[in-house]
Parts: C-alpha cells; sequence; structure tokens
C-alpha cells in the first residue's frame, strides 16, 4: 500500500458532471479502488479501472471535493491499492453501470468476456465502445431487453442498481457498493454492511461484493 | 509515559495498527488500540460517518469484537510501536470486571486508557461519569485491580466541567486523562437527521480550552490532547498550554502523512 502524489495524464468529459480522470502511476488489481485526497476533511474512494491504457477512475462532480480531483492542475495525493480483487465466475458477463464506472468497466472487459452496458441519466458528450442509455426510460428498455449471461456485475446509484435487480435474475450477480469511507484501510469502522453473515467492511472485504450475500 | 515524541494515536479512527502500513512509525510516539468493550458490539446502523467543512461526525458505535475475543487473538494485537489499550462498557460492573479480565495481559501495553463518553446503559444513556459515586467507584476499583498499570481516564467535556472530571481522576491517583472525546452533535442530510460524535478542526478551541483549565488545577497529572490536531502549529498551542503529549484522529483521514509531518518536528527532526 502506497501513499503518495499521483500525477494527473488527461481528464475527459463524459456528460454533463462525470469526467474521466487518468494518471500516470496506480498499480492495482481488478475491483480495487484508492481514497483520493481532496480539500475537504475526509479523502474520497473512487473504484479503479483504465482508459487508453492508463489507469483511470471516473467523478460524477457532486461537491467541492470532486471538483478539485477534476479540476486541480496540482498532483493529488491519494493511498492505494485498496479492497479486495474481484474474479468473476467463469462464463460470459453483463456488466451495467453508471458512468462512474466506466473505466473499471473498460478493465473488465480487457480481462474477462463480458459485455457492457452504461446508463447515462444526461446524454454522453464522448464516444464510448459500449453499448449506453441515456435517461431512465431507455435504459430500462434496454435492461428488460437483456438476454441471459453467467454472471452480472452491477453497480451506480441505489435506484438504478434495485432496478436492475428487479429485472433480472440469477445465482451470480454482483454488486459494488459505494458507500462513504473514512479510512479506506479497515481502520475507522465506517464503512460497514450488515450481511447475512455478519458486519462486513466495503473497504476490506468489498468494494464488490456477492449480491445473494447482503 | 515517556514517549518520543510526544504524539499518540487516538483510539478509534486509527483502528488496531492498520495505518502502520502508511507511517513510519519512527515517527509515533503510542498507538492507541480501538476501544474495547466486555461484549461484542456489531455497531450501529449506517450511515457511520460524514464530513463537513470544519469537522467530521460519526457514529460507529464502538464496533467491536469484545474482550474475551481480544485476548485470545492478542498476539494480533501487539504492535511495532509502544501501544495503549483502550477499553469500554455499558455499566459500572462491565467496566470493573474488563479490567479484571485485563489484569493478567496489562503488562503487554505501555498505559490502559478507560473511555468513559461510553452511555451507561442503566442509567438511560447518559454519560457514565454523570453519576459521581458510581464512576468514582469504577476509578478506586479500576485503580486497585491494576495497581501497576499507567491509567488513563479519556474525558468528554459533557456531563460536567472537564477540570472537575479531571481532578476526580487525579484524586484516585491514575496518572493520566485524555482530553477530549467526541462532542455530541447532528446533521440534517436531504431532511435526513444524522447524530453522532463531532471530531476534527472544530475541536480544537474546546479542547485547548479544556486542557488549560485541567492544567491550572493539576499540575502534575499527564494530560494528552485530544481534538482537532492537523499540524505542527496545533501541536505546539497543546503542549504550551500544558498538554505532555498530542494525540491525533481524524486528521489521518485526510493524510496518514500528517502524522510523519508533526512526529519529525517534535522529534527535533528538521522538516
Ligand atoms: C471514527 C471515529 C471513531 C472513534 N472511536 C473512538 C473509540 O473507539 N474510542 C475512543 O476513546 N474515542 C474514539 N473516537 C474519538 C477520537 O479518539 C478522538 O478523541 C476524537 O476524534 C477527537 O480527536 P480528532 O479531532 O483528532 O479526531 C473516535 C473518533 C472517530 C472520528
Ligand atoms: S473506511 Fe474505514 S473501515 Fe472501511
Amino acid at each position: 500500500m502506497e501513499n503518495t502524489y499521483l500525477t494527473k495524464k488527461d481528464v475527459i468529459k463524459l456528460n454533463k458532471d462525470t469526467y474521466i480522470v487518468t494518471f500516470e502511476n496506480i498499480k492495482f488489481e481488478l475491483g480495487q479502488f484508492i481514497m483520493i485526497e481532496t480539500k475537504n476533511l475526509v479523502r474520497k474512494p473512487f473504484i479503479l479501472g483504465t482508459w487508453n491504457n492508463h489507469p483511470a477512475i471516473s467523478v460524477q462532480i457532486k461537491g467541492k471535493g470532486t471538483e478539485y480531483i477534476v479540476k486541480t492542475q496540482n498532483n493529488i495525493k491519494a493511498h492505494f491499492p485498496l479492497g479486495k480483487k474481484f474474479i468473476p465466475p467463469s462464463g460470459k458477463g453483463m456488466v451495467i453501470i453508471s458512468p462512474t464506472c466506466i473505466t473499471l468497466a473498460n478493465l473488465i472487459t480487457k480481462e474477462y468476456n463480458c459485455d457492457v452496458l452504461v446508463g447515462s441519466k444526461t446524454p454522453l458528450e464522448y464516444k464510448i465502445p459500449f453499448e449506453f442509455a441515456t435517461g431512465d426510460v431507455e435504459f430500462a428498455n434496454k435492461v428488460e431487453k437483456l438476454k441471459k449471461y453467467d454472471w452480472y456485475l452491477i453497480s451506480g446509484s441505489k435506484a438504478m442498481e434495485n432496478f436492475v435487480l428487479s429485472k433480472i435474475e440469477s445465482n451470480n450477480i454482483y454488486v459494488s457498493l459505494e458507500e462513504y469511507m473514512g479510512c479506506g484501510i479497515g481502520a475507522c469502522k465506517s464503512c460497514a454492511v450488515f450481511t447475512k453473515n455478519g458486519v462486513k467492511h466495503i473497504c476490506t472485504d468489498g468494494p464488490i461484493f456477492r449480491r445473494d450475500e447482503l | 509515559m515517556n514517549l518520543n515524541p510526544p504524539l499518540i494515536i487516538a483510539s478509534g479512527p486509527g483502528g488496531n495498527g492498520e495505518y502502520l502500513k502508511l507511517i513510519n512509525p519512527e515517527y509515533i510516539g503510542a498507538y492507541t488500540l480501538k476501544t474495547v468493550t466486555l461484549n461484542p458490539k456489531k455497531g450501529n446502523l449506517p450511515p457511520r460517518m460524514r464530513d463537513k467543512e470544519h469537522f467530521v461526525i460519526n457514529s460507529i458505535g464502538l464496533e467491536n469484537p469484545g474482550i474475551n475475543h481480544f485476548i485470545e487473538n492478542i498476539e494480533k494485537y501487539k504492535l511495532n510501536v509502544k501501544t495503549i489499550l483502550s477499553l469500554g462498557g455499558d455499566t459500572k460492573e462491565e467496566y470493573i470486571k474488563i479490567a479484571e479480565i485485563i489484569d493478567p495481559y496489562a503488562q503487554y501495553f505501555e498505559a490502559i486508557e478507560f473511555n468513559f463518553s461510553c452511555p451507561n446503559v442503566k442509567k438511560g444513556g447518559l454519560s457514565i461519569i454523570s453519576d459521581k459515586d458510581e464512576w468514582e467507584e469504577i476509578l478506586k476499583k479500576v485503580r486497585k485491580i491494576l495497581p501497576n498499570t499507567f491509567l488513563i481516564a479519556k474525558l468528554s467535556i459533557e456531563g460536567n466541567f472537564v477540570e472537575t472530571s479531571s481532578q476526580i481522576v487525579a484524586k484516585h491517583n491514575w496518572e493520566g486523562i485524555t482530553l477530549i472525546n467526541c462532542v455530541r452533535g447532528l446533521i440534517i442530510e436531504n431532511g435526513k437527521v444524522i447524530t453522532g460524535g463531532i471530531s476534527g478542526p472544530i475541536l480544537k478551541p474546546i479542547s485547548l480550552r479544556a486542557i488549560y483549565e485541567t492544567r491550572k488545577k493539576l499540575k502534575d497529572i499527564y494530560i494528552i490532547a485530544s481534538g482537532g490536531i492537523y499540524t505542527e502549529k496545533d501541536a505546539d498551542e497543546f503542549l504550551e498550554i500544558g498538554a505532555n503529549a498530542i494525540s491525533i484522529g481524524s486528521a489521518l483521514f485526510k493524510d496518514p502523512n500528517v502524522v510523519e509531518k508533526i512526529g519529525k518536528y517534535l522529534k527535533g527532526v528538521k522538516k
């Protein structure tokens, strides 16, 4: 684990409020995340992926902290890699995500056999190599028409996750939990989830969980 | 306690040594473990933490595996820095029981801190110190059970003036006090009330005052400052006002490196 400065490479605008930020120097495995320092008091977690062959995160601007990550010219401090490596089951997968997980989706397609569906609330301003839907209606239509896959990974807002979960049936559903985190390393216990197997911590037991465990 | 540097990782934010993966132990005087209670605690339902401009609010609910599990796994809690154990309880009886259970293991720790901000479950959830007679009984009995241990009472500002509480701690011959613990607070998020303990920069003037008033009354007791320490200047101010050591909690969430910076400074190493 490292606590060091990241060198930003590119910032790509994806839609109205979401950006892909690529970096020079991050070593990590699929499913892991990074805690990035902002002007706020607590670092913010971002799931890691790749874009244009560089380590990358996708940031939705929600406040001053996330805006800082996108806009600053300075090198940013962060600690990483955090969380567990994700290994999907065999067979073909379907990754259903919001734009904030696009770099993760991109990395999975490089390592595993899977399709991707991106649901964006606002029109995409940048061409992506994945199937996408704009707005809730188009997204719902596309989810309902999905064929059967061997495994699914879902990551987005709670509402989106719940909708998708109501439409698909499988024993191999994974969800990436995006909750508030204090430390990212298992120390502070702020990221607890109450699961069938007791209290788990997103930062050390996740961030990707089997749906049937939750 | 002779800590070099006089810098302690506070109980809770630092977990049970996890930050040693990110911080050079040379710059840590002692590491306080997360509070352990008699019985295991699952902790509170989420949301458990938020940060605003000048503070962090948390309601972890003392999630911990309980003292028996702790002792069975005591090897895992041995760190490569001086370690302070933090103990808590829900009732007077629990504080006394946990002291008895830890007695054979007390020598593993540089000191044992008793977290007296825990609500007294039998007394309607008020802080354990708000019933003075019960609290004095705890102080007296724990002192007797652990005669050779460096005992620290961690106090919050609620339930009593801290300088008054500190004098009671001193009267029972405890060696140290940690001032202060989180202060109760509340935020509203999307119309929903979230309650918790406030930490971070907003606490600094409050903890400075607590230490100032306590030091005026007690010349010899070992005081650990806690609350809003983020910089070398913060550390200086607390030491000037009468603290013997400073402790760092929430600042770990901003940047674990602040510990190294402050630790280096306190060790007199050139920045
Ligand atoms: C997430 C979190 C968990 C905490 N848990 C404990 C605890 O288990 N025991 C304890 O004595 N204090 C606990 N505290 C209080 C801290 O040790 C410290 O006294 C307080 O946060 C003020 O210092 P700070 O401003 O440096 O954070 C906790 C604080 C936070 C933020
Ligand atoms: S974020 Fe601190 S324990 Fe998970």
